[in-house]
């Protein structure tokens, strides 16, 4: 009875981990597949919604207010306005004035944000870890054998915030002019812009788009650890990275699996081999990717157009 | 022509002075190299208080041969790559005595470049053993090792807990790893039986696979060698998934901040300390000093940098040198009375003696001391903070 419990419970912890990997992952993916850029700064964006969600919470339950969902709803508002804002002011700086030259220019820009966004944190939160208690403590036990599966509250907030978010997106892309405006584009920036789509707006709704994911991970990831420092932002950009490519970069579908994929594969590698090999196995099976299918899971295969 | 004259004489004059002046002045520069941002900017921190403080004091009673000591401040965010430049840095500009690094990891490349430039270096806080072994003469450390830690810690572990099942984890870091090591051994000779012995990635943030696994093996004591950033999440995460577990770790894990980041789960947490030079009545007015400029005396790291500096004061003073040839063989041969009790180096640079102190955290982030007295097990002293 132990192992198959055994097994579940790291399957439990790979799926939490993984599903705020694709929250992140699908800011890199969509901003990818409209503008065909990698957005390095993206991870940041995360960091900082963690930022604004712990002083959120932690200024309203010195205010004496410590109703969970109260204080939940209110840091993830805030951090959804501030981490988008910042998204925003980002394309708008760095990003739109590169737009039409190489490639390369605007991956630098990018990283160079990256490293403006991290020390600007820096100097405004200092360096040291800032924590906030757990607002959702306990969760449920199933107990067979020895060994105890722990299901907590936190993961179940989650899985279901995560998939909430992914629906809801899901519909605003299929349904909404908007999300149609943003498939166009997709498809043929330039044609999109000769048919009267602004395509300047699109663009900057998706960095939005992006962020505000990016912001509901920073608030659950933020609670689950109950920590944060300037540097989680560059880990956990990697990690969503590697999640995007590995699903397929440009496909939402794909950033989404492919964080699952890489959340299990992390939380089965340290439950049956050694947490030490965590990150070589992720990144061993971008690379396994990359060799034999280069455009992901559910990626297409890029035609080059003459 | 007389203008020109009596203008350059003017400035003849004006030079002069300057020069005077500037010989009265001319500071010994000293370098205080460690984290001050960055993730363990606060050991940092401790590395500076204490240099400082010893700075101001002797310079307070009238420097050294004359001349005051300058602290000057260089941060290698406890990265190896940044502690490299850093030393660099100091070789350029011209500084020939250096209190640090903190890290061991960012110490051992750091004190390669020392020894090659002549300078000397003391190391209030790095604990790993390979940093001495190289035996350069240069370079010296104002605290214990690991394998004089790990000993502690290990005995400890094996006399008074006597655990069934033990985990030892660590960061894969020089100091993290190296300490880590030193308990398995311990251990291990003492018959304890080590199911899980596994390196984690330092900034890692997710623990759950690994807390699940000491689960699985129904650890019921854990190791941790590493810092508090680390150990205060595993130590959270654990309370969440159930791991019902004692845990351990060295002076790198013992910092309020990990109750801050643990909250109620860093309760009873067990930490090897440096004894707690503070409580000791000789030091009195130091720590007041410390208290009147609302400075923390109680890190492990302070006294250590203080006496560091004090005994480099001591070493120019009566060479009445600054070569650093010169005042690291004095400081090889003769024996200093400091704020860390009787200070006297081996060939290696390490100290003859240094106690390691076995302490239990409370989640207020105070400590008490562990009585390690066998015919007492069980019973605590009372809190010294």
């Amino acid at each position: 009875m132990e192992a198959p419990l055994y097994f579940l419970q790291q399957v439990i912890n790979g799926l939490t981990i993984g599903s705020t990997y694709a929250l992140i992952a699908i800011g890199y993916t969509m901003v990818y597949g409209i503008i065909g850029m990698i957005n390095f700064a993206h991870g940041e964006i995360y960091m900082i919604a963690t930022y604004v969600a712990f002083i959120v919470i932690a200024g309203l339950s010195m205010m004496g207010i410590d109703s969970t969902i109260f204080l939940m709803v209110a840091a993830l508002i805030v951090a959804i306005i501030v981490a988008s804002a910042h998204a925003f002011a980002v394309e708008r700086v760095a990003y739109r004035p590169v737009r039409g030259s190489k490639r390369l220019i605007a991956l630098i820009s990018a990283i160079g944000m990256s490293i403006f966004l991290q020390n600007y944190m820096l100097l405004a939160q200092g360096s040291r870890d800032k924590a906030i208690g757990n607002i959702l403590p306990g969760g449920w036990h199933f107990s067979g054998g020895d060994f105890t599966v722990v299901l907590s509250y936190m993961q179940v907030i989650i899985f279901a915030v995560t998939l909430i978010s992914m629906l809801l997106l899901a519909a605003f892309i299929s349904r909404s002019k908007l999300g149609r405006a943003c498939r166009a584009c997709s498809q043929d920036r330039g044609m999109a812009n000769l048919l009267g789509i602004n395509t300047d707006l699109v663009i900057s709704m998706t960095f939005v788009i992006g962020a505000a994911l990016a912001a509901v991970a920073g608030l659950l990831l933020g609670m689950y650890y109950g920590v944060v420092n300037p540097y989680i932002g560059f880990l956990a950009g990697l990690k969503a990275f590697t999640a995007a490519v590995l699903g397929g970069i440009g496909s939402i579908p794909g950033a989404v699996l492919g964080g699952l994929l890489l959340g299990v594969a992390e939380a089965l590698t340290g439950g049956y081999l050694s947490t030490e090999y965590n990150d070589v196995v992720s990144f061993g099976l971008l690379i396994l990717i990359l060799l034999f299918r280069p455009w992901g899971i559910l990626g297409k295969p890029e035609v080059e157009k003459i | 022509m007389k203008k020109v004259m009596r203008k350059s004489l003017l400035a003849l004059g004006v030079s002069a002075a300057g020069l005077v002046s500037m010989s009265a002045q001319a500071d010994i520069p000293i370098a205080i190299a460690g984290p001050v941002t960055g993730p363990v900017a606060q050991y940092g921190d401790m590395q500076t208080i204490g240099a400082k403080m010893a700075i101001e004091q002797i310079n307070k009673a009238g420097g050294v041969n004359g001349e005051m000591l300058k602290g000057v401040i260089y941060d290698d965010v406890c990265e190896p790559k940044q502690a490299v430049a850093v030393a660099n840095q100091i070789v350029n500009d011209g500084i020939q005595f250096v209190i640090g690094h903190l890290c061991s990891s960012s110490t051992q490349p750091a004190s390669d470049i020392y020894y090659e430039e002549g300078i000397l270096m003391i190391s209030p806080a790095s604990t790993n053993p390979a940093i001495t072994e190289a035996g350069y003469d240069t370079i010296f450390r104002t605290i214990g090792r690991d394998d004089a830690q790990g000993p502690v810690a290990g005995t400890f572990i094996a006399e008074q807990i006597k655990p069934e099942r033990m985990a030892i984890i660590h960061d894969k870091q020089q100091y993290g790893q190296g300490v880590a090591t030193a308990v398995k051994e311990t251990v291990e000779e003492a018959g304890i039986n080590v199911v899980v012995f596994e390196g984690i990635t330092a900034g890692q943030q997710n623990y759950s696979s690994l807390i699940s696994k000491l689960k699985l093996n129904n650890v019921d004591f854990v190791y941790y060698g590493g810092y508090h950033p680390e150990l205060g999440l595993i130590l959270r995460q654990s309370a969440e998934l159930g791991l019902d577990a004692q845990f351990m770790g060295p002076e790198g894990v013992g910092n309020p901040d990990i109750s801050k980041i643990a909250g109620e789960a860093s309760e009873g947490l067990l930490v090897t300390l440096p004894k707690a030079f503070e409580t000791d009545p000789a030091n009195a007015d130091l720590v007041a000093a410390f208290e009147a400029k609302d400075q923390d005396p109680s890190g492990p790291f302070v006294m250590p940098a203080y006496t560091a500096v004090q005994v480099i004061a001591e070493g120019m003073e009566a060479t009445d040198s600054t070569d650093p040839f010169e005042v690291a063989e004095y400081l090889h041969e003769n024996t200093f009375d400091t704020p860390i009790g009787k200070v006297d180096f081996d060939e290696k640079g390490d100290l003859e003696e240094f106690e390691f102190v076995v302490y239990r955290w409370h989640a207020d982030g105070t400590k008490t001391p562990v009585n390690t007295d066998k015919a007492q097990t069980g019973s605590e002293e009372t809190a010294t903070e």
